[in-house]
Parts: C-alpha cells; sequence; structure tokens
C-alpha cells in the first residue's frame, strides 16, 4: 500500500507504488520513472486506437457505478462537430473511500497523464478535474504538478484545469458534477440526454474517477492483456483495486489487490485483523451506499464485481468499512442516514423528505422511543426511495437501512424492548 | 399571520461597500473566466475568492458577484446555500471541521470534536467562542477514513487526531 | 412535412400522437390524467416531484411520465398497483411537513394536493405526533406575492417560470435537502409585471395572492371565460365570481395568445367591474334636468332626435366597447355624414420574455382594432373638431370626455359623466363582466367574453341599447342576442368575414 506502510506481499502494485515516494511528485521524478511516455505515444495514435486498447483491457469505472470504461468512452461522437469535454470526478465524499486522494497526493501526474490520454480518445481539447473543496492537499500537489507538466508542454493541445468544488456530496454524480461546474446549484439532471450527448455546458463530455483514469498508463503501458490478466475469479473484473479499508482494523489504509482477492484475506491478513479482543461483526464492501454485510457475508466474500454482489452487496467504490462487535449498529445505520439527509439536494420527494424522516425514526429507537411497527414503516419507507428518483442518493441511503434491518434485527429490538439503554435523548 | 418583509431595495452603492473585484483580483478572475464558454461556470471559483478575501459571503458580496458575472443576486444566493463550504456569517478567525460519520464515527470522532469544544472554549457547535477565535463544526466524510479522526483547521488537513492531541493542536493556532 | 405519428398503449386505450410528445400529455389524449405537481406544459420540465411515477412495460423501474417521450408499441400502465404505490409514497411525503392548514388556506378546494390524496394518498399519517413539522415564517415576496414556506412542497414551478418565462431569476432554491425553500435575495423583489402568475402555477397554498387573501373560498366561486380588458394583447381570463362580485381574474389557457399566462396589470385590473357608482336607469332630459325614465321613453326621444337630424354625426367611443356595439352604434347612423373616433390611453410596454409575441401593451384598451375595422378613426381632435358643429354627437362610455357642441348629445355608458346635464339622453350599459361580446385584439383576433353577473339596475348590453335604439328609429330590425349581432357584422366587416361565435 506504500503509505504509510510498505506494500503487503500479497499486494499487486500498480497504481500504487509510488505511494510515499515524495520524488515521484515532481514532474522530473515521474519522467525519471517512465511517466509520460505514453501519453507522447498516445498522442500519435488514433483515438479509436486508444479506445480499442482500453476496451479490451474491461477496465471499469472505479468511482462506483463499475460500468466498463471503454464503451462509455466510445459514446462519445465519432466524428467531432462541437467541442467535447472530459470531467475528472475527483470529488471522492463516498464515506469510507479515501483512494482517490492519495492518487492526487502522491501520484499526481499519473492522474494527468491518464486524464490526458483520455481526453485524446474522446477527442476532447479541455479536461476540468473537479476536486472538492475539503481536499486542500491534494489541490495543492496536483496544482504544482500541472504546472510542471504544462510548462513541460507534455499535454499538447489538450487544456487541463482545476476546479474547486465547495462542499457536497452530491456532485460526485456525474451529472451534478457538470451543472457545478457550469456554476449552478449541484442537481443531478434526469437522464435522457446522456452526457455523451449533451453533458457539460450542452456539449458531449465524458467522466471518469481518479483511479480510472491513473490505470490508463499502465494499461497502454503493459498490455490490455496484461490488465484483463490481473484478476483471480470472474473474468468481467480485470486489473487491480485500491481498497481503502478503515473502521475498525489494525492498519487501516489503501491496499492495492487484484479482482477477485479474498475480503476475509484483506480484513483478516492484509490489515492485520481485528483490535485485540474483538471479532468482526458487520462490513461494508464498497462505501456507506452499498448493503451491509455480516460476518459470514463477509469472510466468503470475493472482491470484484460479480463476486460481491453474489453476496449481497456491491462492490461499489471499494471502501471497506469494518465493524467489530463494539459498533453499535444502529447508531451508524442512523449516523448514515443523517449523512444522505445532510446531502440530499432537495429536488426529489422521496430523497428531501425521506431520508429526514428515515433519520428520525431511527434517533427516536435510539431515544427507547421506537416501537416494532417503526422497523416495517424503516421498510416500507426504504422501499418508496429506492428505483424512483433522478439519482441513486435516495437509494443509497435506504441500502444500510435495508440491509442493517435485516442482518442485525436483534439490535433494533433490543433499542425497542428497553433491553439496551437509550444512547440519544428524544 | 406574523409576516416577514423584505426591506426595499437599497440601490447598489448608496452605502460604502468595498467591492472583492478590482484590480488585480479582477484580473485573476478575468484569466480563470478564460478556462470556461460561460461567465456563469466562474461562480464557484469567484466565490472562493470572495471567501479568501473576507472570511465569509455576505448578501452584499452575492449581489456584487452577480453583477460581475451577469447574474441575479438571487440566482448566486441560491448557490451560495447550495455549498456548506461558503461561510454565510462570520466564523471565528480558526474555522474547525471534524468528520464525524460512520467510519470515523467507530474511530471515536464524537470525543474529538468534543474535545475541540472544550478546548477552545466554542462550547457548541457552530458558535464562535467567546474569544472570537474558534468555531468548530461537524462535517460529513471528508475522506480520509483510514486515517481518523480528519480535521480541518482553515486550509490544514490533519490526520490521525484522538482527543489527547487536540490540546497541542489548538495551541498551535494563535 | 407531417408529423411522424406514434401509437402507443396507455391504460389500455390506444392512443396516437406526433413523435416526441410526453407519456404525460399523450395521456391525455387516453383521457387519463396522470397526477403531477412539478410538470407544467408551459415550463421546462424539471422531473423533481416524482408524482407522476407510471409503469411502462419493459421498463425495470417506475417512470416518470413527464420526461419519458412515447414510443412506438409502447405499453403505460397508470393504475398497476406498483405505479399507484409509488405515487402514494411521495404523497404520504409531501404530506409529512406539510401543516394542516386546510381550514385557514387559500388554495383549499383548488389545491392539487388535497385533490390528488384524495384520490391515492394514504388515509392516516405515520409521522409520528413527536415529530415538529418544518417551520418557517410566511415572506412578503413583493407587490402581490406573498410565500408560506411550511406549505411549500418545492416544486419548483416559481423558479421556473421567473427564469425561464419571464427571464429574471429572482427567485432561488436555498439550502439543500429537507432545509430547502424557495428563497429570493434581501435586495430583490418580486416585482417583475408578470409575477403574479407564481400563485396560479402554485400547485398547494404556498404562493398566494395578497389581492385575494382570504377573499372567498375557491367552492365559492362561479367562474366564467372573458377576456381581459387592460390592453390590446386579448389575454383569454377567468372571472372569478361570489355573490355576484368579480373578486379574482385569473389567466384562461390559450395557446395562440397568451399560453397560460396573464399580466399582473391585467390580474388586478378587474375593481372598476364591481363599483357601485352606476347609471341605473335611463335619464331624459325636462326642464333642462335628467329625469329618470324607462327605455320606451328613452329609446322614443332618441328616435325623435334622429328623426329630426340631417347632416353630421359624430360618435366618440371607447375601445373597451365591444365589436357588436360599436358596430350596431355605426348603423344607427346610416345615411348620416358620419364620423366615428376613439383614443386610446397608452403606457409602457412589459413583455413576457419567453413567449413570443405575448406583451401588456402599449395600448391599453382590449378592442382598439375592432373600432378600427369597423371604420372609426384614431384622429380624435378633428372628430372633437367635427362634433362642434354635429348635429348628433354620440358619446360611448367616456365619462371624463368634454365635448363642446351645437347639437344635441346622447351618452351611452356604465358611469355618470360629471358633465352629464350636458346631454339629452343618458343610457346604462353593462360592463365587460356583465354581457356577452367580442373583442378583436392586436393581431386581428376576435375572441369571445361571457357574462359573469347581472348587470345593476336597468343597465342592458350596449348592442341591445343600439338594436333597440335602431328599432324605434325605424332605422333597423330589432336583434335578439349578442351571437345574432357578431353574425350580422361578421357578413359585411372586412377582417371579420364569415367568423361565427364558437
Amino acid at each position: 500500500m506504500g503509505y504509510p506502510h510498505k506494500p503487503h506481499p500479497r499486494e499487486t502494485v500498480v497504481l500504487s507504488k509510488y505511494f510515499g515516494d515524495a520524488d515521484a511528485r515532481t514532474y522530473k521524478g515521474w519522467v525519471k520513472r517512465g511517466g509520460y511516455e505514453m501519453l507522447a505515444q498516445a498522442l500519435t495514435m488514433e483515438p479509436a486506437k486508444v479506445i480499442d486498447i482500453v476496451k479490451e483491457s474491461g477496465l471499469r469505472g472505479r468511482g462506483g457505478a463499475g460500468f466498463p470504461t471503454g464503451l462509455k468512452w466510445s459514446f462519445m461522437p465519432k466524428e467531432k462537430k462541437k467541442p467535447h469535454y472530459l470531467c475528472v470526478n475527483a470529488d471522492e465524499s463516498e464515506p469510507g473511500t479515501f483512494k482517490d486522494r492519495e492518487i492526487m497526493r502522491w501520484t499526481p501526474h499519473a492522474l494527468l497523464e491518464g486524464s490526458a490520454i483520455a481526453a485524446h480518445a474522446i477527442q476532447a481539447e479541455v479536461v476540468y478535474i473537479y476536486i472538492r473543496g475539503e481536499f486542500t492537499e491534494p489541490w495543492t500537489y496536483m496544482e504544482r504538478a500541472l504546472a510542471e507538466a504544462s510548462a513541460a508542454k507534455v499535454f499538447g493541445a489538450i487544456k487541463i484545469y482545476l476546479h474547486r468544488g465547495a462542499g457536497a456530496y452530491i456532485c460526485g454524480e456525474e451529472t451534478a458534477l457538470m451543472n457545478s461546474i457550469e456554476g449552478k446549484r449541484g442537481n443531478p439532471r434526469i437522464k435522457p440526454p446522456f452526457p455523451a450527448a449533451a453533458g457539460v455546458f450542452g456539449m458531449p463530455t465524458t467522466i471518469n474517477n481518479v483511479e480510472t483514469l491513473a490505470a490508463i498508463p499502465p494499461i497502454l503501458k503493459q498490455g490490455a492483456a496484461w490488465y484483463k490478466g490481473l484478476s483471480l475469479s470472474s473474468p468481467k473484473s480485470s486489473g487491480t483495486k485500491l481498497f481503502s479499508v478503515c473502521g475498525h482494523v489494525q492498519k487501516p489504509g489503501n491496499y492495492e489487490v487484484t479482482m477477485g482477492f479474498p475480503l476475509k484475506d484483506l480484513v483478516y491478513e492484509l490489515c492485520g485483523g481485528m483490535r485485540s479482543g474483538r471479532t468482526l461483526k458487520a462490513c461494508i464492501p464498497g462505501g456507506s451506499s452499498v448493503p451491509i454485510l455480516n460476518r459470514e457475508e463477509t469472510e466468503s466474500c470475493l472482491l470484484d464485481y460479480e463476486g460481491v454482489v453474489e453476496r449481497g452487496s456491491m462492490l461499489g467504490s471499494g471502501g471497506v468499512i469494518v465493524f467489530d462487535d463494539s459498533a453499535d449498529m444502529v447508531y451508524q445505520i442512523m449516523r448514515l442516514a443523517r449523512f444522505y439527509a445532510h446531502e440530499s439536494c432537495a429536488q426529489c420527494t422521496q430523497c428531501r423528505e425521506g431520508t429526514a424522516w428515515t433519520t428520525k425514526i431511527l434517533e427516536r429507537i435510539l431515544a427507547g422511543q421506537g416501537k416494532m411497527a417503526d422497523l416495517d414503516l424503516l421498510l416500507d419507507l426504504s422501499e418508496n426511495m429506492t428505483g424512483k428518483t433522478i439519482c441513486v442518493l435516495s437509494d443509497s441511503c435506504a441500502a444500510p437501512v435495508v440491509s442493517g434491518i435485516k442482518r442485525f434485527k436483534n439490535e433494533f429490538e433490543d433499542y425497542i424492548a428497553g433491553r439496551r439503554k437509550p444512547v440519544m435523548v428524544a | 399571520m406574523s409576516v416577514t418583509a423584505h426591506p426595499s431595495s437599497t440601490p447598489a452603492g448608496t452605502d460604502a461597500y468595498d467591492p472583492v473585484f478590482s484590480g488585480a483580483v479582477l484580473e485573476q478572475l478575468g484569466e480563470i473566466l478564460a478556462r470556461y464558454p460561460t461567465k456563469q461556470a466562474g461562480l464557484l471559483p469567484a466565490l472562493w475568492i470572495v471567501q479568501r478575501a473576507r472570511g465569509w459571503i455576505s448578501d452584499r458580496n452575492m449581489a456584487e458577484v452577480a453583477e460581475v458575472l451577469g447574474l441575479t443576486p438571487a440566482y448566486v444566493k441560491g448557490v451560495v446555500t447550495f455549498y456548506t463550504m461558503y461561510h454565510q456569517h462570520p466564523v471565528g478567525k480558526h474555522f474547525v471541521q471534524v468528520c464525524t460519520t460512520s467510519p470515523c464515527n467507530i474511530c471515536g470522532a464524537e470525543a474529538v470534536a468534543k474535545a475541540f469544544l472544550e478546548t477552545t472554549g466554542a462550547k457548541e457547535l457552530g458558535a464562535t467562542s467567546p474569544d472570537g477565535k474558534w468555531t468548530v463544526i461537524e462535517v460529513e466524510c471528508l475522506g480520509a477514513c483510514g486515517f481518523a479522526t480528519p480535521v480541518l483547521v482553515d486550509d490544514d488537513f490533519i490526520e490521525s487526531v484522538t482527543p489527547d492531541k487536540v490540546p497541542e493542536l489548538v495551541r498551535k493556532y494563535k | 412535412m407531417a408529423d411522424e405519428l406514434i401509437n402507443l398503449t396507455i391504460d389500455g386505450a390506444p392512443v396516437s400522437v406526433p413523435k416526441g410528445t410526453l407519456v404525460i400529455e399523450a395521456a391525455k389524449q387516453a383521457g387519463v390524467l396522470v397526477p403531477h405537481y412539478c410538470y407544467h406544459p408551459g415550463l421546462p420540465v424539471a422531473g423533481v416531484c416524482r408524482m407522476c411515477l407510471v409503469e411502462i412495460e419493459k421498463a425495470p423501474k417506475l417512470q416518470i411520465a413527464c420526461a419519458t417521450q412515447v414510443a412506438e408499441g409502447m405499453v403505460v400502465r397508470t393504475q398497476s398497483p406498483q405505479a399507484k404505490q409509488g405515487r402514494m409514497g411521495v404523497l404520504e411525503l409531501l404530506l409529512i411537513n406539510h401543516p394542516l392548514d386546510c381550514p385557514i388556506c387559500d388554495q383549499a378546494g383548488e389545491c392539487e394536493l388535497q385533490d390528488f390524496t384524495f384520490q391515492e394518498g394514504r388515509p392516516a399519517t405515520r409521522y409520528s405526533p413527536d415529530y415538529a413539522k418544518r417551520f418557517n415564517p410566511v415572506e412578503d415576496f413583493g407587490p402581490d406575492v406573498l410565500y408560506v414556506p411550511n406549505r411549500c412542497i418545492l416544486c419548483t414551478r416559481c423558479v421556473r417560470f421567473m427564469e425561464d418565462v419571464a427571464k429574471e431569476p429572482v427567485l432561488n432554491v436555498s439550502e439543500r435537502g429537507d432545509r430547502a425553500f424557495i428563497g429570493i435575495h434581501p435586495e430583490a423583489r418580486l416585482d417583475h409585471p408578470w409575477a403574479g402568475n407564481v400563485v396560479d402555477l402554485c400547485p398547494v397554498g404556498s404562493l398566494l395572492s395578497k389581492d385575494f387573501l382570504h377573499k372567498a373560498r375557491a367552492w365559492e366561486l362561479d367562474k366564467t371565460a372573458s377576456i381581459c380588458t387592460g390592453c390590446s394583447q386579448g389575454c383569454n381570463v377567468t372571472l372569478d365570481t361570489r355573490d355576484n362580485i368579480v373578486v379574482r381574474v385569473r389567466p384562461r389557457p390559450n395557446l395562440d395568445v397568451n399560453r397560460y399566462f396573464i399580466c399582473d396589470h391585467g390580474r388586478m385590473n378587474y375593481r372598476w367591474m364591481n363599483r357601485g357608482d352606476r347609471i341605473e336607469a335611463p335619464l331624459v332630459q325636462r326642464d333642462g334636468e335628467l329625469h329618470a325614465a324607462d327605455w320606451d321613453e328613452a329609446c322614443e326621444r332618441v328616435a325623435t332626435l334622429l328623426r329630426g337630424a340631417g347632416g353630421r354625426a359624430v360618435a366618440l367611443v371607447s375601445p373597451k366597447a365591444s365589436t357588436e356595439a360599436l358596430f350596431l352604434a355605426r348603423e344607427l347612423f346610416t345615411g348620416l355624414d358620419w364620423t366615428g373616433a376613439f383614443q386610446v390611453v397608452m403606457g409602457e410596454e412589459a413583455p413576457l420574455a419567453g413567449v413570443p409575441n405575448l406583451a401588456l401593451r402599449a395600448e391599453r384598451a382590449p378592442n382598439a382594432k375592432g373600432a378600427e375595422l369597423l371604420g372609426y378613426t384614431r384622429d380624435y381632435a378633428a372628430a372633437l373638431a367635427a362634433a362642434e358643429s354635429a348635429a348628433i354627437v354620440l358619446v360611448l362610455d367616456e365619462p371624463d370626455l368634454v365635448v363642446r357642441t351645437a347639437g344635441t348629445i346622447i351618452y351611452v355608458g356604465t358611469v355618470l359623466p360629471d358633465r352629464a346635464r350636458a346631454a339629452t339622453v343618458v343610457l346604462p350599459i353593462a360592463n365587460v363582466a356583465e354581457e356577452d361580446g367580442t373583442f378583436v385584439n392586436r393581431d386581428g383576433r376576435a375572441q369571445r367574453y361571457f357574462q359573469a353577473k347581472p348587470a345593476p339596475g336597468m343597465a342592458r348590453p350596449a348592442w341591445w341599447v343600439f338594436s333597440e335604439l335602431a328599432a324605434a328609429a325605424g332605422r333597423g330590425e330589432r336583434i335578439g342576442s349578442a351571437d345574432e349581432a357578431f353574425e350580422r357584422l361578421s357578413a359585411s366587416v372586412d377582417g371579420l368575414r364569415g367568423l361565427v361565435p364558437a
């Protein structure tokens, strides 16, 4: 994982190779390590050829949706009639996820190089890197790297700009991100139209995650077949993934492993397992918007897109949040609901009102005033909040609630029955 | 039915307002605007410039930004109130943001927030300490969950804060 | 090139609509009203309220009808259990913070939240009484509009109207999540000349008209189709009356004239329709004084004047008079050397920027064009000069006019002029709310308006008055209705030929 620890032998270090290596942040240092060679090569290739390589590699979006990257790029108009744009999603705000931050802090040039290659592939002349406002440190390193690389003129005609966010999780949703760049409230847009047809400023646009783009130079260098071969299980999931492990483990941090890696090994071996005297109770494998797994499911889960679905959750952003037996699941689910209620943009009725109501019900349960009917109400509310809104923030609030009630019902019942002392005041 | 009336509009320039966008700052904005095909896209950058210059964004500032970018004050206000990092009121000299979302929450984040409140004398989240030096708030996920608990003090992103480290941290900022 | 037609099925009914039609519009053809709030045909689509959820075969999730275009062979089910449950969920969530204000809320009786909740909502709330409802104080947005945030369902129709139709973004959505409300910058007021439309657009009682506040209950109102008299645009309106008093004017949709909107000038322009100081009986000069008479006597008096008159007749008419009245007033003087003229009060034009050819027009009268088509001239000065030596001067509803003449003045109007004594005969007529009639707008469009309340006393529609006068003077047939009057005039007036009342 590179920083602050040395890579574990079972890691497959591609993106995190230079984490902790301060020299790699500089333009000269990056070039010394082979940087910008692939960009120079890509700029001589036909855009369609670059797209083919990425398609062949099987790379899927690392932001959370897992959409095949090459396929997404191919949606852009082949014939260029209007300005094309690439937006880089560096809004990383999904609880449990902190990998893009590391990429920007330690290998800013990897992101710049990958972005420029992508821009070439989709025939975009302008790239906006949308960095969340709270990432003051990554911003500084990106700014510096951008200045150095621009001075060295490596980007050709491609213009790369940094754009600072101002505190809104929802701006990580691709259409909300575009609205935010345009100087509007970060409201997600209804689709159609899709970004490749009418995106930022109404022009054809592709939005990619930081980790996705950082993988592009290695793929071009070592080939699509190599990347595809990096998988322990499913052929549909290739390459490596930076898993951000946090919560109740001995060694939290970012770990880079190939797709299909056992979650059990990630937690117990690479992360040093649980704290002294503790046992694993729950795990959210892909950032807070995916269902919570119980211990059995966690210990039998393979970390690729299909494997996690098999266990009843999703790979998502790869933010692994580990809860040991000391965690109050009801309280943490309330805290997640409160997160979503705070971040709701307010457009859709179900999300605007539902996230707040869900939070209130959970708070009441924690205050010792819950009823059994509240659990049915929460499930019914969650159903109304799922699959009916412009974006999936509403669904994301429902995911921990539904999975939490399903797998940890006893904890809810303890509060309702008075077996557990209230931890909140009504 | 009690009603909150809006004061009749005061034409811009009748009170002594010191504009943010003049001279070098206006030039800086011009450079930024050149990156986008519309002036409106310069709104978030412009608001950051105001907050950096004045510490917060007043209604009068919003009207100025609106004028400079060809928008309406109401539109600018709608955007300012959406993004939580823009301050709509003056805050303490140092602004502390403590993440307390679940991954940090299970690692003791709430105790860190409490420690800041006690040490700075701010007492309540969102309130400014009596000496005007500190405002402490809880924020949602800061994107550094593996380094719990992360804290932003002004623009300084500090990782792995625990309650015992707070007094020294507070001392560092005068 | 004809629009390509798409065939689909909505609730079992086959429907054929042009390509690009939204499902919610196509549903209207099938006689299905899909419940909705944020959608409005006059505004850009937002898709935020989520109320119009419908089931579409082959789509994995419910879709919003307002943002889904029709496709060949599409099968839409608005009443499937899944769709109804989805909409019931939306209604429940809209009501958790919505105050139980119906007994004191102006919108009651014409409230879409009431209507759809009654139709598809839950019978009882599951929102615990332990939770407070969101509260924000009422705000005064400007000249006529009050905002009650507690009732707001954040459909954003008002924001979109001001931004995209009025092209003056003076309203915003402020804050985020369930703290959101409609905001306005403290230095701004909602004083755009078309701002009043946000009150109509608001589906609930959140945006209210101060003018209408607590004046009447929606179910007490009688509604009559009419045409606005504020200017020459000819916006279609509905007059709401309660106990025969006009209490409110609202726009009536007409895609060719005013779409769904009217300006604030027209909206507030109704109090004069309820004036009490009306002429309520015909008046005739006797011994230097005006005395009340009945219609027979008054008509006979005028007939006498007409029979004895030779030479010049001058008619000075109001451009607010109906086309029927203006026609018959002209016909009355056939055979005489006739000059007819009118003058129009002018004001500042105020366009609704987002709609082509729609504005509060500089000409502040509804029927100047109608008068023109009938041969009335705008050369008022010449007409006044001609009046001095005219045998008969007819003044039609211009109470402030000072006429110098050697001849006799016949005053036909609604309100008694100060200088009434100068007239030989004064005849009372109905105003626009008290008769059927036609106005011709500035584009030459003839539009009908209908009677909303009875005329006071013995006042009659002006067309009837001129018809009776003509009959009494042996100069024409009696006409039985406004329709008949229009049929007669459309046979002989260029620009109105061949039109029949709808």
